[in-house]
């Protein structure tokens, strides 16, 4: 009966988890252990989160108005929106999921004790609070208006102060990201316990994995370009000064050459946490679970060979615009994929509609949508039209905020009795839930209209664009009116989400009927995650999975978990 | 001893996983440098005829010297480690010769630089200046961060702390060293053959 330890009542008590095995704040500035790392990413993910939340409401407010407004200035305006964009991407969506969420949760999944170099790990969370400090700084050292993306020559030319540190600080976020990639890599790849075969390892491992060598091999070109650029800021020199023989369009080529991969950086790792809500939370076995997990590789390959798409009116030659068309077309059959096999575990399975799961199923209209919106964008004919319009906005917001954020809050749901112990509220999580996927809808659709229609993104003001003022003012507020619904689903959630910490109803260990490993340790876990080394069965073989009265959550049979995996039940 | 039960515990399995990291993290660097290397060819190929001016000087010949320390030290880092896996005494020499011959390179490297400026070459004249300053320095900048792990593997090397069972410190320095001097060879060979007219 030894086996049953981890699980038992007597453990669930058990006062050893890692959030008491060692008190004082150097305990936790100081830990080495993956969960404490992971939960303070996510603290600071989420603060980030807000900033650029804020950011964005203000843009939005400004937007309301067509003219231009007292109360900010068109430079306000520009630093407001490239504040936004540079928040989110760097210090919010590309360490959310892998380094908050994959920290805490990778180890125990794979059923080891910690990530492969814990210092590093620790290292990695210094090094994204230093480029965090450094985006503090460039605002009190006079801000910067480039747009997250850094286009030369108005980067270099532009007279604000802070694009240098700002630079400084994505260069160190870029090796934060790095080093993570390094440690997800070599951990799945060399810390394997017995048992834990490559198609035994859930999905979501699978999609860090995609996601980690994207950041390995992608993020240090962007280190280069963004070093390249600070030199040629002090200098007023450099390869990408066409004055002095230099070539601008190579800044371009060199930044998508990381950022679009980026974007699978910030979306592989959600489509990893959508099997694990999909397949969980319909209680059924993940349907074609190879398929799933070779098209986050796919994913990944493709990833680096679509940069160009992004450049189509840059003066590409049309050749190279017609082979990065083609390719991009391409990477749908991967995406949709992934698409159709969510669907078809979802067919016939018994559905929780649960918060996790509410998200969950926002992820798959959502990224349905934007998914389907990028093919118009990588049409040569119909980009020219809509290049650097609403419509560009609003198609990667449905990707990177309606899938990546949306996956990565159902995957703080999923976990949260995981990491805390505790449940939050339901009701309050499935209305707020409601809330976000409205208001995001409410948000970001209008913003297709607005693009198609000709209103270019990042214009500070629209009533000079003669004939379309009024239409474009009556989309606008739309759209301002939906981010003030979704802003007002993530402060609910924001409440509740503390609220549970201090009163919410104790987390059993099993509250979904999962049966992949980290289900079988307590909630929160112990420090070393595992009194012994787990078992290791089907993670999505839910045959063995039964509901206990007692614990009031769900208890994997081991014994039968692991035999049925033998016989080849599982997939 | 106990049988270690998961990779996590067992020391042999905790080296290899290291070894496998700092190859990631080399080729991390190697992305890095390839990446610098292709935009320099880029701005080169596209100003073929004025790229390198006139009157400029070509890479200073001093450079075959500090080419030649720098690929001693990676025969004294290597013999170095072969005595630390033995658990030799001689690896603390060995180290130390590492160690001088590193600050070798780099002090030849800045000599090269002030002969340049002497020559009144300098960074902001035009991009063939910008490039041979900015690839150099990046090269030497990754040899100055490979100092600190150095001295304290020399200082580790020189009271005989490595042997058979323990030797990972030593092994991942070695790793690196060798990792820079190719990479110096490469960026040379194309800074040499960009200097010609």
């Amino acid at each position: 009966m030894t086996t049953l330890d981890a699980r038992s009542p007597i453990a669930a008590e058990a006062p050893d988890n890692y959030l008491t095995f060692r008190r004082g704040l150097l305990s936790w500035l100081l830990t080495l252990d993956h969960k404490r790392i992971g939960v303070m990413y996510l603290v600071a993910v989420l603060a980030s989160f807000f900033v650029g939340g804020v950011m964005a409401l203000l843009v939005r407010t400004k937007l309301l108005f067509p003219g231009e407004v007292t109360w900010m200035t068109a430079e306000q305006y520009n630093q407001a929106f490239t504040l936004h964009g540079a928040i989110m991407v760097f210090l919010v969506i590309i360490p959310s999921i892998p380094a908050a969420l994959g920290n805490f949760v990778l180890p125990i999944m794979l059923g080891a004790k910690d990530v492969a170099f814990p210092r590093l790990n620790l290292f990695s969370f210094y090094l994204w609070l230093a480029g965090a400090a450094c985006a503090v700084y460039s605002l009190l050292a006079g801000g910067f208006d480039t747009g997250w993306t850094f286009y030369t020559p108005y980067s270099t030319n532009t007279t604000l102060g802070g694009v240098i540190p700002v630079l400084v600080g994505v260069f160190i976020l870029g090796f934060s990201s790095i080093f993570t990639g390094v440690n997800f890599i070599v951990t799945i790849h060399k810390l394997r316990p017995p048992g834990m075969t490559w198609f035994r390892m859930p999905l979501f491992l699978w999609a860090l994995y995609a996601t980690a060598v994207i950041q390995v091999l992608a993020t240090p070109v962007l280190g280069i370009t963004v070093a390249l650029l600070v030199i040629e800021r002090v200098f007023n020199i450099g390869i990408f000064d066409p004055s002095m023989g230099g070539d601008p369009v190579l800044f371009q080529h060199f930044f998508w050459f990381y950022s679009h991969p980026a974007v699978y950086i910030m979306i592989l790792p959600g489509m990893g946490i959508i099997s694990e809500i999909i397949s969980v939370h319909s209680h059924r076995h993940i349907f074609g679970f190879r398929f799933i997990a070779f098209s986050s590789i796919a994913i990944a390959i493709f990833s680096f060979l679509v940069w160009g798409h992004h450049m189509f009116t840059s003066g590409q030659s049309p050749l190279m615009n017609v082979l990065f068309s083609a390719i991009t077309f391409s990477v749908a059959i991967p995406s949709a994929v992934k698409v159709f096999n969510w669907l078809a575990t979802l067919y016939k399975g018994s559905i929780s509609l649960n918060t996790p799961m509410l998200y969950g199923l926002s992820f798959l209209f959502l990224f349905t949508i934007g998914g389907l919106t990028g093919i118009p964008l990588a049409v040569l004919s119909t980009d020219i039209h809509l290049h650097d319009t609403y419509f560009v906005v609003a198609h990667f917001h449905y990707v990177m905020m309606g899938s990546a954020l949306i996956a990565m809050i159902g995957g703080l749901h999923h976990w949260w009795p995981k990491m805390f112990g505790v449940m939050y509220s339901e009701f309050w999580g499935r209305i707020a839930c409601g809330l976000v996927f409205v208001g995001f809808n409410m948000t970001f659709f209008t913003q297709f209209m607005l693009g198609s229609q000709g209103m270019p993104r990042r214009y500070y003001s629209y009533d000079q664009i003669e004939g379309m003022a009024e239409a474009f003012k009556m989309y606008h507020h739309i759209s301002t009116g939906g981010s003030y619904i979704m802003a007002l689903g993530f402060v609910i959630t924001g409440i509740y989400l503390l609220h549970s910490l201090f009163a919410g109803k104790k987390a059993p260990a099993n509250p979904w009927g999962g049966a992949s490993l980290e289900w079988q340790c307590t909630s929160p876990p112990p420090h070393d995650n595992f009194s012994k080394t787990p078992r290791v069965g089907d993670c999505y073989d839910f045959s063995a999975v039964r509901w206990d009265e007692k614990q009031e959550g769900y208890v994997v049979d081991t014994e039968a978990h692991t035999a049925s995996t033998k016989n080849g039940k599982g997939h | 001893m106990k049988q270690p039960e998961t990779p996590f515990d067992d020391p042999a399995a905790r080296f290899e996983a290291g070894r496998f990291g700092m190859w990631l993290f080399l080729l991390v660097l190697a992305v890095l440098f390839v990446a610098t290397i292709l935009g320099y060819l880029v701005v080169r190929i596209d100003n073929a005829a004025t790229f390198v001016p006139e009157d400029a000087p070509p890479p200073p010949s001093l450079l075959l010297v500090s080419t030649v320390a720098l690929l001693f030290s990676s025969v004294t880092m290597q013999r170095a480690l072969a005595a630390g896996r033995r658990g030799d005494p001689r690896q603390g020499g060995l180290m130390v010769a590492t160690v001088i011959l590193a600050l070798v390179f780099l002090g030849v490297q800045a000599v090269a630089w002030v002969e340049l400026v002497e020559q009144n070459l300098l960074i902001t004249d035009n991009l063939y200046a910008w490039s041979f300053y900015v690839l150099t320095g990046l090269h030497a900048a990754h040899v100055v961060g490979g100092l600190p792990p150095m001295l304290v593997t020399c200082w580790r090397a020189m009271h005989a702390r490595y042997g058979p069972e323990n030797h990972r410190g030593i092994a991942y320095t070695a790793m690196y060293w060798h990792f820079l001097d190719g990479v110096w060879l490469v960026l040379y060979a194309t800074l040499w053959l960009g200097s010609l007219r």
